[in-house]
């Protein structure tokens, strides 16, 4: 018996040609009969565009977002450090990411240990006054 | 012309701040890591393109170091030039150089370096002497010695409040003068010689630490000839070092005797005081001078009309040895009308905090007459509201109200007299207005001064 519910024809047709279109390698599949007409079609994903399945749902944990904020403590203009730190950026160590200008000496704003940089917010070039947040970076 | 504020983490809600149209924050709120941070102000100069800097009346204000550290990096200091703050700022400095300009002195001496050096001062000053912070003012750094027994106790208190403050602990000796009045001279100098003076002010109730908290021009009872003999010091000492910029004379009058003291290279907190009797803003004229305008105008120009007085509102408990006070100001109301001015920082849910002076503003009255500013003023403060803080204004209201003021025959002993005579922590007259007033605020560390 089955569990399905009752379907119409053309229901049932559209479903045989689905389950035959996928054993295929087609991407696009067009019929024409007495009036009628069907296109099936499917995009070509990129791998990369696939999400990763975890092969052990029952070992994935959620972690909350550790941000840290980096902050001026000092009054100049900001500059970032070549090469120049990009969000998303994974810190293995504490590197330099930035440095203030202030009456002519380059002091260094470091990440102070690994992490990923969430947010840099401050522009090339901008003043910044004492507190000024800087940076925020993902500890977790 | 545009402006940009500096201000501390505590001081990010103050009015200046929302005022300017740029402000930048130069550090948190302990005064060393902000408004004594020079590396940070002058960056913040630079980096916002400003001109000059106006250093107010306190913090660095009488800083030479950061006048020629302004100049270094092509800004403008509203003030004197480095070497006339050196030299007049220089409290020991200066009187020297006012013996050297005949002007008289009060009997004390250069910079002491050790407790044995102002023993052996004090023996040949003789006491009771007063130990005072060669780069300060406001009773700040100062302790009065009357037996050489108190002298290595107050030298190390004056020299530790004077480096906290100023970042100099640097004292000198000079004679204590008996209840003397404390009457000043206001001075403006330009880059081209000229001088001129805009009358005096008498400062001389003050609280026992030093510190005014009412002033008044003209001084009461002074006489022509001593206040002739006043002005024509002060033009002679600024002529003497070329002094340009905004500047004030503190005199000490006896009886039959007017001593220099010190002088101040700055505006004052009393400058309002002057504004008003002379129709002034002394502020502008600092800035046009500082751009290198001639004054414009000579002492024949310059006419007193009126009388002026200014009452300090501090956050203090004036019952309680005006111990500085912090905290929220629940609710904040200021006085008007005509001839009624209000200067401040605070407003209805501001903060009040620990770190720097207790004065949260300055109401200034004028009146046609001396009788006139003092009903003037006395409307003023009963207008005033400010709830969330004990605050000086009742305490300012007895002074007004006491025979010693209101005949303007008062002297700086008047005040430490009368707190004497009462107790502290009773009124003038004996009961306590503000002891109705549920104290909200937790009193404060050190005390204020300006």
């Amino acid at each position: 018996m089955s569990d399905e519910h009752p379907l119409s024809t053309v229901a049932r047709r559209v479903r045989a040609l689905a389950e035959l279109f996928v054993e295929t390698d087609l991407l696009r599949l067009r019929i024409e009969r007495g009036g009628e007409e069907i296109e099936l079609g499917r995009r070509a994903l990129h791998p990369d565009l696939v999400p990763e399945i975890p092969h052990d749902l029952g070992t994935l944990e959620s972690h909350p977002v550790r941000a840290d904020q980096i902050r001026a403590d000092l009054v100049g203009i900001f500059h970032l450090s070549r090469p120049s730190p990009s969000e998303g950026d994974l810190l293995e160590s504490d590197r330099e990411l930035a440095f203030i200008e202030a009456l002519g000496i380059r002091n260094p704003v470091r990440s102070h240990g690994p992490g990923r940089i969430l947010a840099i917010r401050r522009s090339d070039g901008e003043p910044v006054e004492y507190g000024s947040v800087l940076f925020e970076i993902d500890r977790g | 012309m545009r402006t940009v504020a500096i201000f501390s983490e505590a001081d990010r809600e103050s009015l200046h701040v929302r005022q300017a149209d740029e402000a930048f924050c130069v550090g948190p709120g302990p005064v060393p890591r902000s408004y004594l941070n020079i590396p940070n102000i002058i960056s913040t100069a630079l980096v916002t393109g400003c001109d000059a800097i106006h250093p107010g009346y306190g913090f660095l204000a009488e800083n030479a170091r950061f006048a020629q550290i302004c100049a270094d990096h092509g800004l403008t200091f509203i003030g004197p030039k480095p070497e006339v703050i050196a030299a007049m700022g220089d409290k020991a400095t200066a009187k020297r150089v006012m013996r050297e300009a005949g002007v008289a002195t009060t009997p004390g001496t250069d910079i002491l370096e050790s407790v044995d050096e102002a023993l052996h001062a004090g023996e040949q000053v003789g006491y009771p002497v007063l130990l005072k912070a060669t780069a300060g003012g406001g009773g700040k750094g100062m302790r009065a010695v009357q037996h050489p027994s108190e002298m290595e106790r107050a030298f190390a208190s004056a020299t530790a409040e004077a480096e906290a403050s100023f970042k100099d602990g640097r004292v000198y000796m000079e004679k204590l003068i008996i209840d003397p009045r404390h009457i000043e001279v206001q001075v403006l100098g330009d880059e081209f010689g000229n001088v001129v003076t805009f009358g005096e002010r008498d400062c001389s109730v003050q609280k026992p630490s030093h510190q005014k908290l009412i002033e008044e021009s003209p001084a009461p009872h002074l006489s022509d000839q001593a206040r002739s003999s006043l002005l024509d010091m002060a033009v002679r000492a600024c002529k003497h070092v070329h002094y340009s910029n905004a500047g004030t004379l503190e005199f000490l009058v006896s009886a039959h005797d007017v001593y220099f003291m010190e002088m101040n290279t700055r505006i004052q907190v009393e400058h309002p005081v002057t504004e008003m009797v002379y129709s002034v803003d002394l502020v502008k004229e600092q800035i046009r001078i500082a751009a290198g305008e001639p004054l414009g105008y000579v002492q024949h120009d310059l006419a007193l009309r009126g009388h002026a007085i200014e009452c300090r509102i501090n956050a203090e408990d004036a019952y309680n040895n005006f111990a500085p006070q912090a905290g929220s100001l629940t609710k904040v109301v200021f006085p008007g009308g005509p001839g009624v001015r209000v200067d401040t920082h605070v407003f209805s849910g501001a903060v009040v905090p620990p770190y720097y002076d207790s004065m949260i503003a300055k109401v200034i009255a004028f009146g046609a007459s001396r009788e006139a500013a003092i009903a003037r003023m006395e409307r003023a403060l009963r207008e005033t509201v400010i709830e969330g803080v004990s605050t000086t204004i009742d305490y300012c209201l007895e002074i007004l109200a006491t025979p010693q003021f209101r005949e303007g025959r008062y002297d700086i002993g008047f005040l430490p007299r009368l707190l004497a005579q009462s107790g502290s922590a009773e009124s003038l007259n004996g009961a306590s207005p503000a002891a109705a007033r549920a104290p909200q605020a937790k009193p404060v560390g050190p005390p204020s001064a300006n």
